[in-house]
């Protein structure tokens, strides 16, 4: 089956291709009916089964931030269990840092650290340390290592002065905070999050994202990251490329900025500049804009002007206004979003389907 | 044998973890600790019942007490045996502490072996109880091999927990409703001579209903076990339930491991592994 979406994310520069965390090919999913054969042996009537994943293909990037999107129901949470062996494929092949999920599964959960947002999947009546002490030993770790690992981590995840808690005592976030401990136990190359800030409030989730940043792009020991959520401003502040699953299809996948590009080329910009008259900044944007409007606001001017998303036009209209003796006081930018782009795919039909 | 260290490793983890849990419910060692003193009593005076009306042809039965308090210690090691694998994946599913485990790189037979590991050992100190509390305190003797009465215990929970294994199976696919656990569990007690002789079955309900005693292997493990510890019985004269036993285990225990690696891979067909 040919994809529906071409990857230009590559397109850019020459540099060597970087090396595969995660490879996915042509990846199915049918989830059969449970006990279809008693079901039809009784007359009973089954549900049809549910095609969960169709011919998935995509690569994610060594140390990449890699988000997944789409709507429930989409796709994401099986593709998820199936890299994490949880979840037996129907077709297609998922390979992680060289080891296949069905054939290798027990080196493929030894490369990987999993960190959902439920709750349950931990001890409640352990304190943080047993938990995390228990999981240790379960990855392999002597206790010797098992104690500093965990030490480490957390001091790192702030959950220090926590540690003799029960986990059942623990706020939401710090609950998230303890299953991201748990998936980086291990040190694995590749970490899977599935929404993990969801039930966080703002601080704790700018808390979490600025820790799954420092997860990427740690200076000892960088990891893959593949990102779930249903927080685009989120996938958009962190992940490097985006894929855009709708009914188990991946129907586009690039850097959010082409994604965006993709679906609407163009944005509105509107610049508030101090400083200067109407007049001297006519001229210098005559000379630097190929069209713009112009208004006068208190001490200044408002300037509004249409681009294409990746064009220098922006930098030429800040670069005339400050040459021409003006302070840039706002700059903003009305352009498509993660949203509008999954709003895009979600109301397009699928192949063969009519509209 | 970094394999061997790494399974020992993890065992232990898990012997801990059930432990902290347990220690998260004092009380409940404390309670279960006087119940079982409890029912030894019982048990001594509804003895005494019998004192000098019992049919000496029942041998193991001279002594009803030291008969009964053998039979509820190993058949409660018995239950252990077959039901504690099952548990274990239940309880995890029920808990949603399932999928954070096999995350880890753990294979499903070692989880379950040591995810069952703590109960096996809670299951020898209560078992115990039964027999200390009926020596230390109603003069209940025991003689013979101890180590060939041990050779039993093993060779019997072995068997049980093939079928505890298939149970297991049956767990992970239909997640409720075991008919293994159902059916040994209300089998047992009557057909297997915890409480009285199989040799009554045949008696009062002719040979069908004897019969079915000879198809469950508590009743091989029992007899075997009272037979070293009451009537002090050698391996020469055990050897026909023994060998009965290994019949058993040789059939059931690959058969088990057969049926579960199937229920684990359809599990993961149907996306259900972790499911409650």
């Amino acid at each position: 089956m040919p994809p529906l979406y071409h990857d230009h994310s590559d397109d850019t520069s020459a540099p060597p291709p970087p090396s595969i965390a995660i490879s996915i090919r042509q990846l199915s999913k049918t989830y059969p009916v449970p006990l279809a054969r008693l079901k039809k042996f009784f007359r009973r009537r089954a549900t049809a089964p549910v095609e969960a994943l169709r011919g998935v293909s995509f690569d994610v990037r060594e140390r990449e931030i890699f988000g997944l999107i789409g709507r429930n129901g989409a796709g994401k949470t099986t593709l998820t269990k199936i890299i994490a062996t949880l979840v037996q494929p129907t077709s297609g092949a998922v390979v992680v840092s060289g080891f296949d999920s069905v054939r290798d599964e027990v080196a493929v959960r030894a490369q990987l650290g999993l960190a959902t947002a439920e709750e349950r999947s931990f001890y409640w009546r352990l304190t943080i340390e047993q938990n995390l002490t228990f999981f240790a030993r379960l990855y392999g770790l002597n206790d010797a290592s098992a104690r500093a690992r965990i030490a480490e981590l957390l001091e790192r995840l702030e959950l220090e002065p926590l540690a003799r808690r029960r986990f059942g005592e623990l706020s939401t976030g710090n609950k998230q905070r303890v299953a991201i401990a748990r998936a980086m136990l291990s040190s694995p190359s590749v970490l899977l999050l599935d929404e993990p800030t969801r039930s966080l409030d703002p601080l704790a989730a700018a808390g979490t994202r600025a820790l799954i940043n420092s997860l990427a792009r740690g200076s000892d020991k960088s990891v893959t990251v593949l990102l779930t959520s249903h927080n685009l401003a989120e996938i958009e502040e962190l992940c490097a490329r985006v894929a855009v699953i709708s009914r188990g299809q991946i129907r586009a996948l690039d850097t959010p900025e082409r994604l965006r590009a993709v679906h609407k080329n163009a944005e509105r910009v509107r610049l508030i500049a101090r400083g200067i008259s109407q007049e001297v900044a006519r001229a210098a944007l005559s000379q630097a804009l190929p069209g713009f409007a112009l208004s006068e606001a208190g001490h200044g001017v408002v300037v509004q002007f249409t681009r294409a998303v990746d064009d220098d036009t922006l930098d030429r209209a800040l670069r005339a206004l400050q040459s021409a003796g003006g302070r840039i006081h706002a700059c903003d930018s009305e352009r498509a979003t993660l949203l509008d782009v999954l709003e895009k795919y979600e109301r397009e039909p699928e192949e063969g389907e009519e509209q | 044998m970094k394999r061997v260290s790494r399974f020992f490793g993890r065992l232990r983890a898990f012997i801990v973890r059930d432990f902290q849990l347990a220690l998260s419910y004092r009380i409940q060692f404390l309670f279960r600790t006087l119940e079982i003193l409890f029912f030894v009593t019982t048990l001594f005076f509804v003895s005494k019942i019998f004192t000098g009306g019992v049919v000496t042809s029942y041998t193991q039965w001279t002594n009803p007490l030291a008969a009964w308090i053998t039979g509820l210690a190993v058949l409660n090691y018995f239950m252990t045996g077959f039901s504690s694998f099952a548990n274990a994946i239940r309880q995890e599913q029920a808990q949603g502490t399932l999928e954070g485990v096999l995350m880890t790189p753990v294979s499903i037979p070692t989880f379950i072996v040591s995810s069952s590991a703590y109960d096996f050992a809670q299951a020898t100190i209560y078992s115990s109880l039964y027999l200390l509390f009926g020596w230390l305190f109603f003069d209940v003797r025991f003689q013979g091999n101890f180590l060939l009465a041990f050779l039993f215990l093993i060779i019997t929970t072995l068997v049980l927990a093939s079928v505890g294994i298939l149970s297991a199976s049956f767990a992970v696919v239909f997640k409720r409703g075991d008919p293994f656990g159902i059916l040994l569990a209300t089998t047992s007690t009557l057909f297997s001579g915890v409480f009285f002789p199989t040799q009554l079955l045949n008696e009062y309900g002719g040979r069908i209903l004897g019969g079915i005693s000879r198809f469950l292997p508590p009743t091989y493990g029992l007899d075997g076990i009272r037979r070293v510890l009451i009537q002090g019985q050698g391996f020469n004269e055990v050897r026909a339930p023994l060998f009965t036993l290994v019949l058993f285990l040789v059939v059931l225990m690959p058969f088990s491991f057969w049926v579960f690696s199937r229920a684990v891979r359809r599990a993961k067909r149907e996306g259900s592994l972790i499911q409650y």
